[in-house]
C-alpha cells in the first residue's frame, strides 16, 4: 500500500480514538466509566491522541528522516506495519464504534449479579474500612448528618461494611440510619415478597471491575412501595445485622422510601 | 445457551452490558498504550543502536538481574510496556533482558508497591511470632515472586535462540539493522557520522577505533536530517505502533468484556471454580487472566476477594501483570505464538508453585 495512504488511514483511526475519549470526557459521561483518579488520564490521552492523529495527517506527505544507520538492502521502514492497514482500521473502528452505539452507561442486572450484586456481605473487609470514617458513638454526630425526622445520614458503603467489624455492629445494630441507591428485587429468603436489595457500585478503576455494594430492605408488613426496577431510591430505617443462611446480614427496617434523583456518579463521590 | 448470553445472537441487554465494559477498559488503558507508543516511537528514531545494552553488565546472567530491577527506576505498566520493549529489541537490547524487563517492570516499580501497600492495609500477621502488617508481607511478597519469576525466565531466553523467542519479522528486521554485528553487541555512533541516506558514499575495509577491529562493511552516509524531520519520523513510527498494539489491544479487551459480563462461555464455570479453596490459587489465575485489570490498581480489586486466601491473592498479582487476555494479543507484536504458549505454561507453573509455597509458609506461622 502507498505509504502516504497507509498515514492518512492510521492518522483517521487514531482521530476516532480521541473525539471517542475527548466526546466522554467532554460530554461528562465518562463519571459512569472510570474512578475519578483516572478520569483526567482519558482527556490527556485524547488530546494525546489528537495531536498525534492530526500531526501524521498534516506532514502525511512530508519528507522525514530518521537520521541513523540505513546500510544497503535494508529497507529500514519505520512504517512498515504488522497487517492491512484497512483490516488494521476495521479490528480497530468497528469494536469500538459499536460499543459507542451501544452504550447506555450501566450495567444490566444480569451482568451486575456477577459483580456481587446478590452474594452475601464480606465477613473480614479491614481494607475498605480503612477508608471509612471513625463510627464510635461519639464521632458519629460529628461525621453524620441528622435529618429533621431522626435518621443519619449514612453512606451505603459504610453500612455494607459494617457486616465484616463486629465492634461497629455493636455501635450501629437498631440506630436510625438514612441512605441511597438502586432498589432492586430481593432473590433470597423472600418468600412474602416483602424485602427488597438496595445497592451502589464501587468502582476501584473503572466499570469494569465495578462491585456491588448490596444491603438488604425489609418493609416487614408494610407493602413495598411500587418503584421500578433498579430506580434511585432514598430510605431511613433501623439497621439490624442477624445471621441468615450463615452469613450476618445488613438489614434495613425500612420506615421510608422515596424515589430520588439519581447522583451524578456512582463512584460514592456524594456525601463526601 | 441462553439466547441472551449467545455470541452470535446478544440481546440488547447483552450489547449493552459488553459496550459498558468495553469502553470502560479502553479508557482506562489507551492513555496508557499511548504514552507507550510514544515513548516507543522516539526511541525508534533517537535512540542509538545498543544503547540500552551499554547500560547494563556484560555478564548475561547479571544483566538479566539488572534488567528486573528497571522497573524501579522507569515505572510502566503492562500495557505500555509492550510497545518500549518491542523497540528496545529493536534497538539492541539482549531479548532475555527484555522480557524480563517486560515481565517485572509492571510489578517491581513503585507505583504498583505502593497500591498494594494501600490495598493491604489493616489485617496483620503473625510471622515468627511476630506481628507484621499484612500489606508489609503482600507487598514484599508480590514484588519478590514478580522479580523471582521474571529473571527466571530472562535466565531461559538467554540460553536458547533469539528465532525461537522473537516473531519472524522482528528477527528479520534485526538482521538487517545490524548486518554486520551481532544484535546488540555495539552501535554505530563511534563512526562519528548520522548514516542516514540521502547523501551517500561507502565505507570499504575501514576501521572503526571505538571497537578495535576492522569492519568490510558498507555504510550508506548522509547528512544530518534536520530536528523536524526526525520529529516527523518518530511521530509517524509512534502512530505505527500505536496502531500495531491497539489492534490487538481492542480484540483483547472485547474478549476481557465477554467474559467480564458474562456472556462468553464458561463465564459461569469460572465462578464456580473460584469457590473450590484448593483450586482458588488456579482459579484467581484465570481471573486475573480473562479480567486483564492494571497492574497499578489490581490489587484493590485483590483485596476484596476475602473468600480466596493470601497465597491465591498473591498468585492473582503476579501473573495478571504478566500473563492476561488483553497481553496475549500484546505479545503477539513481539513473540512467536509458540514462544507465548510456552512462556504462559511456564509462568502459570512457577506462578502457581510460589503462591502455594507461600501459603504454606504462612499456614504455618498465622495464628487466627
Amino acid at each position: 500500500m502507498n505509504v502516504k495512504l497507509q498515514r492518512i488511514v492510521f492518522s483517521l483511526v487514531v482521530l476516532t480514538w480521541a473525539a471517542v475519549l475527548l466526546y466522554f470526557f467532554g460530554s461528562g459521561r465518562i463519571v459512569k466509566y472510570l474512578a475519578p483518579d483516572f478520569r483526567p488520564l482519558v482527556l490527556y490521552g485524547g488530546l494525546g491522541l489528537a495531536v498525534l492523529g492530526l500531526f501524521v495527517l498534516l506532514t502525511a506527505g512530508e519528507k522525514s528522516s530518521c537520521g541513523h544507520d540505513h546500510s544497503e538492502g535494508d529497507p529500514h521502514d519505520h512504517e512498515a506495519s504488522d497487517m492491512n492497514p484497512f483490516t488494521s482500521m476495521a479490528l480497530m473502528l468497528v469494536p469500538i464504534l459499536f460499543a459507542v452505539a451501544n452504550t447506555k452507561d450501566s450495567f444490566s442486572l444480569a451482568a451486575l449479579s456477577r459483580k456481587s450484586l446478590f452474594d452475601e456481605p464480606l465477613s473480614n473487609n479491614v481494607f475498605l474500612a480503612e477508608n471509612l470514617p471513625p463510627l464510635t458513638m461519639a464521632d458519629i454526630e460529628k461525621t453524620h448528618k441528622k435529618s429533621e425526622a431522626g435518621f443519619y445520614e449514612f453512606n451505603l458503603m459504610e453500612l455494607y461494611f459494617a457486616a465484616g467489624d463486629p465492634e461497629i455492629q455493636k455501635l450501629l445494630n437498631g440506630f436510625k440510619v438514612e441512605t441511597e441507591g438502586r432498589l432492586v428485587m430481593e432473590k433470597e429468603n423472600n418468600e412474602a415478597g416483602n424485602r427488597r436489595r438496595l445497592y451502589r457500585l464501587f468502582i476501584t478503576c473503572c466499570a469494569a471491575d465495578a462491585r456491588a455494594v448490596p444491603i438488604i430492605i425489609d418493609f416487614g408488613k408494610e407493602t413495598p412501595p411500587t418503584i421500578a426496577e433498579n430506580a434511585w431510591v432514598k430510605i431511613s430505617g433501623t439497621v439490624t445485622f442477624p445471621v441468615e443462611r450463615g452469613a450476618t446480614q445488613v438489614i434495613l427496617q425500612s420506615a421510608s422510601c422515596v424515589e430520588s434523583e439519581a447522583p451524578w456518579e456512582e463512584s460514592f463521590m456524594r456525601n463526601y | 445457551m441462553n439466547a441472551r448470553r449467545s455470541l452470535t445472537r446478544m440481546t440488547g441487554e447483552a450489547r449493552q452490558d459488553f459496550a459498558f465494559a468495553f469502553l470502560s477498559i479502553l479508557f482506562e488503558g489507551a492513555p496508557f498504550i499511548l504514552l507507550g507508543t510514544l515513548i516507543s516511537g522516539f526511541i525508534d528514531i533517537y535512540m542509538p543502536p545498543g544503547m540500552m545494552d551499554r547500560f547494563l553488565p556484560k555478564n548475561k546472567f547479571l544483566a538479566v538481574l539488572m534488567a528486573g530491577l528497571l522497573g524501579a527506576v522507569f515505572p510502566v505498566c503492562e500495557c505500555a510496556v509492550v510497545p518500549v520493549i518491542r523497540r528496545l529489541v529493536k534497538k539492541g537490547l539482549p531479548v532475555s533482558c527484555a522480557l524480563t524487563y517486560m515481565l517485572a517492570a509492571p510489578i517491581v516499580n513503585p507505583i504498583t508497591a505502593l497500591s498494594t501497600w494501600k490495598a493491604f492495609t489493616g489485617p496483620v500477621m503473625m510471622i515468627y511470632g511476630e506481628t507484621v502488617q499484612a500489606n508489609l508481607v503482600m507487598t514484599v511478597s508480590r514484588m519478590g515472586l514478580g522479580f523471582l519469576v521474571a529473571v527466571l525466565l530472562g535466565w531461559v531466553v538467554a540460553s536458547i535462540p533469539m528465532v525461537w523467542v522473537l516473531r519472524k519479522r522482528l528477527v528479520d528486521e534485526l538482521k538487517n539493522d545490524m548486518p554486520d554485528h551481532k544484535a546488540g553487541e555495539h552501535g554505530h555512533a563511534c563512526c562519528g557520522d548520522d548514516h542516514s541516506g540521502q547523501h551517500s558514499y561507502k565505507h570499504v575495509e575501514s576501521s572503526h577505533t571505538c571497537c578495535e577491529h576492522d569492519h568490510s562493511h558498507e555504510h550508506i552516509h548522509a547528512h544530518k536530517p534536520d530536528g523536524s524531520q526526525r520529529i516527523v519520523a518518530a511521530m509517524r513510527s509512534a502512530i505505527k505502533d500505536f496502531v500495531d498494539v491497539g489492534v490487538y489491544f481492542s480484540i483483547g479487551i472485547a474478549i476481557t468484556a465477554l467474559f467480564n459480563t458474562g456472556i462468553a462461555p464458561g463465564a459461569a464455570w469460572l465462578d464456580s471454580i473460584a469457590n473450590r479453596q484448593i483450586l482458588a490459587p488456579s482459579a484467581l489465575m484465570v481471573l486475573a487472566f480473562i479480567l486483564s485489570l492494571c497492574s497499578t490498581s489490581d490489587a484493590f480489586i485483590a483485596a476484596t476477594l476475602d473468600k480466596f486466601t493470601y497465597g491465591a491473592k498473591l498468585a492473582f498479582l503476579v501473573l495478571g501483570p504478566m500473563l492476561d487476555l488483553k497481553l496475549l494479543f500484546l505479545y503477539q507484536t513481539v513473540l512467536r505464538k509458540k514462544f507465548i504458549l510456552w512462556m504462559a505454561v511456564g509462568l502459570f507453573i512457577t506462578i502457581l508453585l510460589g503462591a502455594y509455597y507461600f501459603q504454606w509458609f504462612l499456614n504455618q506461622q498465622i495464628v487466627p
